[in-house]
């Protein structure tokens, strides 16, 4: 049989691949993620059809929030057709018969890896982003009993003293994606390997951000209107990613997150779906409607 | 174009599915068997079993023939598949001492209480390769037993050395009434500071190669936190499991499960230990797999005598999962160039930042240079 046919096979029995007691465990525990927003909720994480460190704990977060009547979008690398997130996709939907489609605005909820969708997300929307790493801290300390006090006392000299070590060595801060922030004022926070570019969309959100860590057994949520500030110096700003005179190959776009093409020395938009809308637009004739992406 | 490329990454994965089960399922040979792989290939089914902590031969056997023989991608598949399914009772704890012995070895003694059973192994068996026409078909489909000289209902249920040492007074017991239903491990994440029974669920569940890995780490590598043991007992045998009946509330046996069994006694050398004594270390995995147990014993003795010290436990509880090893390995194949496009960006700030810093801080004695070109990048 195909996954396809099993991952049915499965939802026939159990809704959502998992059984109801292990998604009320992740739902008791996503409680207290919102609840406690920034902090690492522990949960009995649960083996699934993907392997640990390919989305799985984002997986089980979505199987444990999504109905029947939603609407989801996977992205991986903002991208709606990588491997991985139709792997995903077709595993979602197979088990829930959920709606899937690629527009960002008409999703209930997105899972992605590594990207925030340039569209600005609304009350009723809820991002579930996969992470593989979320302690912000492993950086500057390795030892998880440590780790836990400092986070306890809010102790984040550490991670501090290294920023600032970073500056004077190099002149900026050298962090690339997965920028540590303050949430609410009290928990340092990984912010998955989002790149900078998305860092500011969790800040004052109007959408609930899950972020689900499967091999590390961890989630932890980010709720709408929340404060997030990436860790930075009053007299040295966060630098967002942002090349000069970079834009889109495709759509022309200068104000979005653009990943290199080398081979033709251009830049095209990471959100597939936003910068395909966007050519729509620019055609005269086109309406801009869009087609879910079609089962297997 | 954004249905079409959302198809073009479910076509490339359908196709990679078909291309899988083609060569798998097709060939000139006939299909294989499930009862071949659980008879022929029993080592194999005991260690998927082992490694994904849950006893289902058959499920195992049909696991490994759907992984191609991949033994970690049949643990997933097993603990996957359990993960579909509602945990419907508690099993009642059962004492070691009920194990029926099927071998038993006792290295610590030429003639230890109750019986040296030396049972199925390979252990004396000359590794030649037999490049012969393969074994006879089967005259009996039922091997027999191993039989020892006292195969008695009391050969089969020996006393344990422990006791032995017990009794001679050489032993630190550390038995305690303090952790007396053991820590879930699949329902409570374990991190370190973790009770004992937690540490033994999670080496139970690991991924053989870690643990022999992580023990020679400690014996021949960088870390140095074991000596070598002593093992007091080596035992492979079947125990019941039991459950509450429902309606009668009294326990009831379900089946037993195969396990593998090594009590390791540790010599008490350390500076600050209590010299006149022996402790005791304590491996225990589901189906044949004496590798496994040895090296938890140890590591189990190791992690007890090390209080914390060391980063010892940290290793044992968070890296010794195969399918969170392999896994997270594996992730490195999936697209990274979100990632990879900011530290490539980062990169050209810091020659930019490392030029503006020459630029502003001209030597005395030379004019300030033109600024190297460094395209594309926002200051």
């Amino acid at each position: 049989m195909t996954v396809t046919a099993l991952a049915a096979a499965t939802a026939a029995e159990e809704f959502g691949h998992l059984d109801e007691q292990s998604k009320r465990e992740i739902r008791c525990a996503l409680l207290t993620a919102v609840a406690v927003p920034g902090y690492q909720v522990p949960f009995a994480s649960r083996e699934m059809p993907v392997a640990r460190g390919w989305g799985s704990g984002g997986l089980q977060v979505t199987l444990a929030v999504i109905g029947p009547q939603d609407t989801v979008k996977v992205i991986d690398q903002g991208d709606d057709a990588g491997v991985n997130a139709a792997n995903l996709r077709r595993l979602i939907v197979a088990s829930t018969g959920a709606a899937q489609t690629t527009d960002a605005r008409a999703a209930s909820i997105i899972q992605t890896r590594h990207r925030i969708p340039e569209d600005p997300l609304g009350e009723d929307q809820v991002l579930v982003l996969q992470v593989p790493v979320p302690e912000p801290l492993r950086g500057v300390e390795r030892d998880m009993r440590e780790l836990r006090r400092m986070h306890a006392e809010a102790d984040y000299t550490a991670i501090w003293v290294s920023l600032y070590e970073d500056l004077v060595r190099n002149g900026l801060i050298t962090q690339t994606t997965g920028y540590p922030v303050l949430v609410g004022g009290r928990y340092v926070m990984a912010t998955t390997p989002i790149p900078r570019w998305d860092v500011p969309k969790l800040h004052q959100a109007e959408f609930l951000a899950l972020f689900g860590a499967g091999r590390e057994k961890r989630v932890y949520a980010v709720p709408p209107h929340t404060d997030v500030e990436p860790l930075a110096f009053e007299d040295v700003a966060f630098q967002v990613e942002r090349t000069e005179g970079a834009s889109c190959l495709l759509c022309g776009a200068v104000d979005a997150y653009l990943v290199e093409v080398p081979a033709r020395a251009a830049w095209i938009c990471s959100d597939t779906d936003w910068c395909e809308r966007r050519r729509s637009a620019e055609s005269e004739d086109g309406e801009g409607a869009r087609e879910g992406v079609a089962d297997a | 174009m954004g249905y079409s490329a959302a198809r073009g990454g479910l076509d490339a994965i359908l196709a990679a599915e078909e291309l899988m089960r083609a060569k798998r399922d097709g060939g000139s040979s006939p299909p294989l068997g499930i009862d071949q792989v659980t008879e022929r290939l029993n080592l194999a089914v005991d260690r998927v079993m082992g490694e994904a902590g849950l006893w289902a031969p058959r499920l195992a056997a049909l696991a490994l023939r759907q992984a191609e023989g991949d033994l970690i991608e049949a643990a997933h598949l097993l603990r996957a598949y359990r993960s579909t399914r509602m945990r419907l009772a508690q099993p009642v704890p059962v004492h070691a001492d009920e194990l029926e012995i099927l071998r038993r070895i006792v290295p610590a003694y030429r003639v230890p209480p109750g019986p040296q059973l030396l049972g199925r192994t390979l252990d004396y068996v000359g590794r030649l390769l037999d490049t012969g026409t393969g074994p006879p078909a089967p005259a009996n489909p039922e091997p027999p037993e191993p039989v020892a000289a006292d195969a008695t209902p009391n050969g089969r249920h020996p006393g344990r050395l422990l006791d032995l040492l017990r009794s001679q007074g050489l032993i630190r017991d550390r038995r305690r009434a303090d952790d007396p239903e053991p820590h879930d491990v699949t329902k409570d994440p374990v991190r370190p500071g973790a009770p004992r029974s937690a540490r033994l669920s999670v080496m139970a569940r690991a991924e053989t190669g870690a643990l022999v890995n992580l023990w020679y780490r400690n014996i021949l590598g960088p870390d140095g936190y074991i000596h070598e043991v002593t093992l007091g007992e080596v035992r492979h045998g079947r125990l019941p499991v039991r459950v509450v009946h429902p309606v009668t509330g009294q326990p009831v046996c379900l089946g037993e499960v195969r396990v593998t069994e090594v009590e390791a006694i540790e010599d008490l050398d350390g500076e600050r230990e209590e010299r006149g004594f022996f402790d005791v270390g304590y491996g225990l995995c589901l189906g044949h797999n004496e590798r496994k147990a040895i090296a938890m014993a140890n590591l189990d003795i190791a992690v007890e005598r090390d209080a914390g010290r060391s980063p010892l436990e940290q290793s044992v509880l968070m890296t010794t999962d195969g399918l969170d090893a392999s896994g997270f390995l594996e992730h490195l194949k999936l697209p990274h160039y979100v990632t990879f496009r900011s530290m490539v960006e980062r990169k050209v700030a810091i020659r930019v930042a490392a030029e503006r810093r020459v630029l502003e801080s001209p030597p005395a004695d030379s004019p300030p240079a033109e600024a190297a070109t460094v395209p594309g990048v926002a200051r």
